[in-house]
């Protein structure tokens, strides 16, 4: 059983790819739903303590949305789509046509909206993972909050927070219209199903 | 864990689920603010103790008997334990929050320390700030006005 800070390079790299297919489909996805180009920065393996995931992603304070999908079956985990501000009026401009000054303005019809460019996403990911592990995964329902970043990102690092001091997330940004829009897609498996994961896919040096 | 003695302001930022607990001797102005994520200690080498409600609350109690504090003397107020996401069929994810509160309570029970005043539960993050000169806790959350207690 290797924990997150025990990795090698050919797992980490392996891991690195997941994330690029993953968030490749879902930039698919999004630029299927939006009518525009959607391009990817190169996706990131990061594994960091708390203090230090928090830092990366803005601090604890800012403001975010965040849709959070559980994933069970043969891996559990979470995953997590944070939406900045910029993201969410992208998506508001071309689906409902409309933009907010602030996330206290959205109403149940672009909230609703969020919760589902944020689900297909995250479904458009795990799809690709089983697919490429052979595995089958379960969603929940997503589930949608807006409120201090610090305890949004905090919902994997306490459920995992047992097993782990550190917390493993898989993302990259998005670019659409030449500018680098953020949402960090995030997923967040438990060390077991890390630890099947990559044994499914031959590279776990045990 | 963070402590200090008779001046400045201890902060633990975007408390969800996680506890934030307040610690104060008034006698020596001695003040403690531990920031739990998880209600016990299951873990086998005890390597982080102050993550979780049980170790944590002890472990500091006994540095600031160290510091000179006095257990009779020292009271709480806590704040946190929120339910971030609602997740229909999420097992455990929703209900981590209010496991801490429980433990949180239960641990303070045990150990003979006296909870002045809360602010738990509920579905927003929480901002805790504590001065160690008045002992005075203020809880900063979005889209709420600012809770001094």
């Amino acid at each position: 059983m290797k924990n997150f800070d025990e990795l090698n390079v050919l797992e980490l790299d392996t891991i690195r790819e997941i994330g690029s297919i993953g968030t490749g489909n879902a930039a698919t996805a999004l630029s299927g739903m939006l009518g525009c180009e959607v391009k990817i920065t190169l996706p990131e393996v990061r594994i960091m303590g708390y203090n230090e995931a928090i830092e990366w992603i803005g601090g604890p304070e800012a403001i975010t949305a965040g849709v959070l999908v559980r994933l069970s079956g043969e891996i559990n985990g979470i995953m997590l789509s944070v939406q900045h501000l910029k993201f969410v009026n992208l998506v508001l401009e071309h689906l409902v046509q409309r933009t907010v000054e602030d996330y206290s303005d959205l109403q149940d019809l672009e909230k609703s909206a969020l919760v589902e460019v944020g689900n297909i996403m995250i479904s458009t990911f795990v799809t690709a993972l089983s697919q490429l592990a052979g595995i089958t995964v379960k969603l929940t329902v997503p589930c949608f909050a807006v409120d201090m970043q610090g305890a949004i990102l905090s919902v994997p690092m306490v459920e995992f927070g047992g097993q782990s001091d550190y917390i493993m997330t898989i993302g990259a940004d998005f670019i659409c219209g030449g500018s680098v829009v953020p949402c960090r897609l995030l997923l967040s498996p438990d060390v077991f199903s890390l630890n099947f994961l990559l044994r499914k896919l031959g590279i776990l040096d045990e | 864990m963070k402590m200090t003695r008779a001046s400045g302001t201890l902060i633990t930022y975007a408390l969800g689920s996680c506890v934030g607990i307040c610690l104060y001797d008034p006698m020596i102005k001695l003040a403690a603010l531990i920031h739990i994520m998880l209600p016990l200690n299951m873990e086998a080498g005890r390597k982080n103790p102050m993550k979780y409600a049980d170790t944590g609350i002890r472990e500091t109690l006994k540095e600031m008997e160290g510091k000179g504090a006095r257990k009779q003397r020292i009271v709480a107020k806590i704040a946190g334990g929120a339910k971030m996401f609602d997740v229909s069929g999420g097992g455990s994810l929703g209900t981590i929050g209010q496991r801490n509160i429980d433990s949180v309570h239960l641990v303070l029970k045990r150990e003979g320390i006296r909870l002045l005043h809360e602010d738990v539960g509920g579905t927003v993050a929480r901002t805790l700030l504590f001065d160690a000169e008045t002992g005075t806790a203020i809880v900063r959350s979005y889209g709420k006005p600012e809770i001094v207690f």
